[in-house]
């Protein structure tokens, strides 16, 4: 058994520094000062748009799975930040604050588009193991390491089984397991406690197997 | 060995499976304190069910993880620019 000697081995991803990194924020060009952001300077805001634009559009486009409405809402977000960074206190890293409200942007358009996902939330709970008096009802299959990495439509797969998650699991999974945020950093940005990511993103992460399950079974041989 | 497992959880001698499951997050993530961790792993020992289920739930993670990557547009900060230029009362050269 994997030893969890090492911090996160599934992410390896820092810890969220709070308040260490909250005087600059690193961009490419070298750090970014947030007095000069808080002071309204458009140099140092425009690295900053320069620094986290691809990013944010990525976790934008993986929310709504439009990449020209996921413009307008990257550009809505920079604007919003830019008017309101006199509101930012300072209790979080700067690009989680500007993420927290270009994923707010991105999920008010979702429900007003009304895309909505195929499964309800009482799906994801039935889509958890089973267990009888504490125990699994049923083993587990073991998945055919050639279909799990091999698979030609794998990435698909996910990718269907991600945007079929309802909107609370798909964001979590999107910024844990895809970009890699902390748990921390997940939980500012959504607005909840980092046990209520872990919850989420435990009963997302079940879902979504269950969903792979079928396809990642050895095939019987004939 | 799933009998085993059983009684041990039936005593209170060991968590059982449902108990394990929920504390699978904080063990990939390396979250769990010592003794929690102690015990999930003498119990991932034993019980093929949860160890089969463990295997899943990482490769069900590194399957996530290597999902396709998003094109982004060229140009994407330099049209957010704009925007805000437009919008925002920003410095009309790019360079500032």
């Amino acid at each position: 058994m994997e030893s969890t000697e090492k911090r996160d081995p599934v992410h390896g991803a820092p810890p969220d520094e709070g308040d260490l990194v909250t005087t600059t924020a690193e961009g490419a060009e070298g750090p970014i000062s947030l007095e000069a952001l808080m002071a309204g300077d458009e140099k140092a805001f425009e690295q900053l748009v320069m620094q986290e634009s691809a990013r944010l559009f990525r976790v934008i486009v993986r929310i709504i799975g439009d990449d020209d409405e996921a413009q307008s809402i990257l550009q809505e977000t920079f604007l919003q930040a830019y008017q309101r960074m006199s509101t930012f206190r300072r209790e979080s890293k700067l690009t989680t604050w500007l993420y927290a409200i270009g994923i707010n942007l991105a999920r008010a358009s979702l429900r007003k588009s009304r895309r909505i996902s195929s499964l309800e939330d009482q799906e994801v709970e039935r889509m958890q193991p089973e267990f009888n008096r504490g125990m699994f009802v049923d083993t587990p299959a073991v998945w055919d390491p050639a279909r799990v990495t091999e698979l030609s439509d794998r990435q698909q797969l996910v990718r269907k089984g991600i945007d079929q998650l309802p909107e609370d699991y798909n964001s979590v999974i999107i910024l844990r397991d895809i970009e890699e945020y902390s748990t921390e950093e997940v939980a500012r940005m959504l607005d909840i406690s980092p046990g209520a990511v872990r919850v989420r993103l435990h009963r997302a992460r079940g879902a979504l197997r269950k969903l792979l399950d079928p396809h990642m079974r050895r095939m019987p041989r004939n | 060995m799933k009998f085993l497992t059983a009684l041990k959880t039936a005593l209170g001698l060991a968590p059982g499976c449902e108990k394990v499951n929920e504390f699978l997050a904080e063990y990939v993530e390396g979250a769990l304190d010592e003794t929690t961790r102690a015990h999930f792993e003498a119990h991932m020992n034993m019980c093929k069910c949860c160890d089969h289920y463990l295997d899943q739930y990482r490769q069900t993670i590194e399957m996530t993880r290597q999902v396709e990557e998003i094109p982004v547009p060229a140009e994407l900060a330099e049209h957010t620019l704009a925007f805000l230029r437009k919008n925002a009362n920003f410095p009309s050269s790019p360079q500032g």
